[in-house]
């Protein structure tokens, strides 16, 4: 695709939001539920009701593979940052081995992430929240990223997740056996996990872009056919192929900005 | 249809431009404020750089270009009535030696190299097209 000269509106590419911490935020104005579609990644989240003192709650995730539902009521709100694949590490420090899917909250996220402690006391407003929160990242405990799978990250998305774990072994210079040690033990899930997650969004998003029938959809995203699609929408998204809820949230793993909150219909 | 443009994704745009300006003396006419995209002077069908971000954005996916890795199946190839200079020169600035200058049966002289992305590009004489 070519930019054409003159074009000056800022272009924020997915491996520039993947290279950031990204910060989120959400106040219901409504109740209601929501599932949100797992990316693989660590969130810091503050969860609080809206001018109500006292109801600042942290939250801390591990990487993500499953659905997660949530039901919310008018002013419960949320701000959170979404941490890079690979600095899993740095919320939860060794124990990223283990924190596939897991969910710390109260004094236990604390316990992990000190620096939550003083956000805790905070008023419920969520632009002094965003902001006190945004500071984290920067000062937690293993801030040190390892090249090799910072690299490896890229070229998992960069494929759309059509990459063998050999070949991406062979990128960085190591064995297929060291990659997937040094990958859990910074992002905190296996290599061939993370691929199916990257594969699974990018499937999402080209079913969400419309005018391509689903079957080419499974193809150019790596699928054999529209039933290995359908296992993978059922294993990730928790949703069988034709009964999807229609809030369905999507994280926006590629970075795109685009809003896809029932999306992914079709399937 | 015309062909328009042929783009090539790469980790580094500028960087590309700048080895394509030392390389094989071309040069440039425009790159995008956003680092994203440039286009080389080569006339009507310009060849262009695009980097590998901007790609994931329109959701595309592929096979990076990169040195290390299995060049992809198509290559760009430069026409020079100096093919030995020309081979020579863009090996003296970074790129990689596939085949030396050679002669074909229809007299054609051919190298081959690849670029700084590991992409195949072909250096070769001039050659009448033979019509009737």
């Amino acid at each position: 695709m070519p930019i054409p000269r003159g074009y000056s509106e800022a272009i924020v590419t997915p491996q520039q939001s993947r290279s950031v911490e990204a910060v989120w935020s959400y106040v219901a104005t409504s109740s209601g539920r929501g599932v949100i579609l797992p990316d693989g990644r660590c969130d810091l989240i503050l969860r609080f009701r809206e001018d109500q003192r006292g109801t600042v709650q942290p939250v801390v995730t591990g990487p993500a593979t499953q659905p997660y539902e949530i039901r919310y009521a008018a002013g419960d709100g949320w701000v959170g940052v979404r941490m890079r694949p690979e600095r899993g590490i740095a919320v939860w420090g060794n124990a990223i081995g283990t924190a596939k899917d897991q969910v710390r909250r109260g004094a236990e996220a604390v316990t992990l992430v000190p620096a939550l402690a003083e956000l805790v006391d905070m008023a419920p407003c969520e632009a002094e929240l965003r902001a006190g929160l945004l500071d984290v990242p920067d000062v937690l405990a293993h801030q040190d990223v390892d090249a090799r799978v910072a690299r490896t990250v890229q070229q998992i998305h960069l494929t759309g997740g059509r990459v063998s774990v050999v070949e991406l072994a062979a990128r960085v210079g190591v064995t297929a056996r060291h990659l997937g040690r040094l990958f859990q033990s910074s992002v905190g899930l296996g290599v061939k996990t993370y691929i199916g997650l990257v594969r699974f969004h990018r499937a999402l998003r080209l079913a969400a872009r419309g005018g391509v029938a689903l079957s080419e959809v499974a193809f150019e995203a790596g699928f054999a056919d529209q039933a290995h699609l359908s296992r993978a929408v059922r294993r990730f998204g928790g949703i069988s192929p034709g009964r999807v809820p229609p809030e369905l949230i999507l994280p926006d793993v590629a970075g795109s900005g685009q809003g896809l909150f029932g999306a992914a219909g079709q399937f | 249809m015309k062909l328009g443009y042929t783009i090539i994704y790469v980790a580094d745009v500028p960087a590309t431009v700048a080895f394509y300006e030392t390389a094989f003396g071309l040069t440039q006419r425009f790159v995008h404020e956003s680092n994203l995209y440039a286009e080389m002077d080569t006339g009507d069908t310009a060849l262009a750089f695009a980097a590998d971000s901007a790609a994931e954005m329109n959701g595309l996916a592929f096979a990076p270009n990169e040195k290390a890795a299995v060049p992809a199946g198509w290559e760009i190839c430069f026409v020079t009535d100096d093919v030995a200079g020309g081979f020579a020169k863009a090996v003296e600035e970074g790129c990689t030696p596939v085949t030396a200058p050679e002669t074909k049966p229809w007299g054609q002289v051919v190298a081959y190299v690849r670029d700084m992305n590991g992409c195949i590009v072909e250096i070769a004489s001039p050659i009448d097209q033979v019509r009737d």
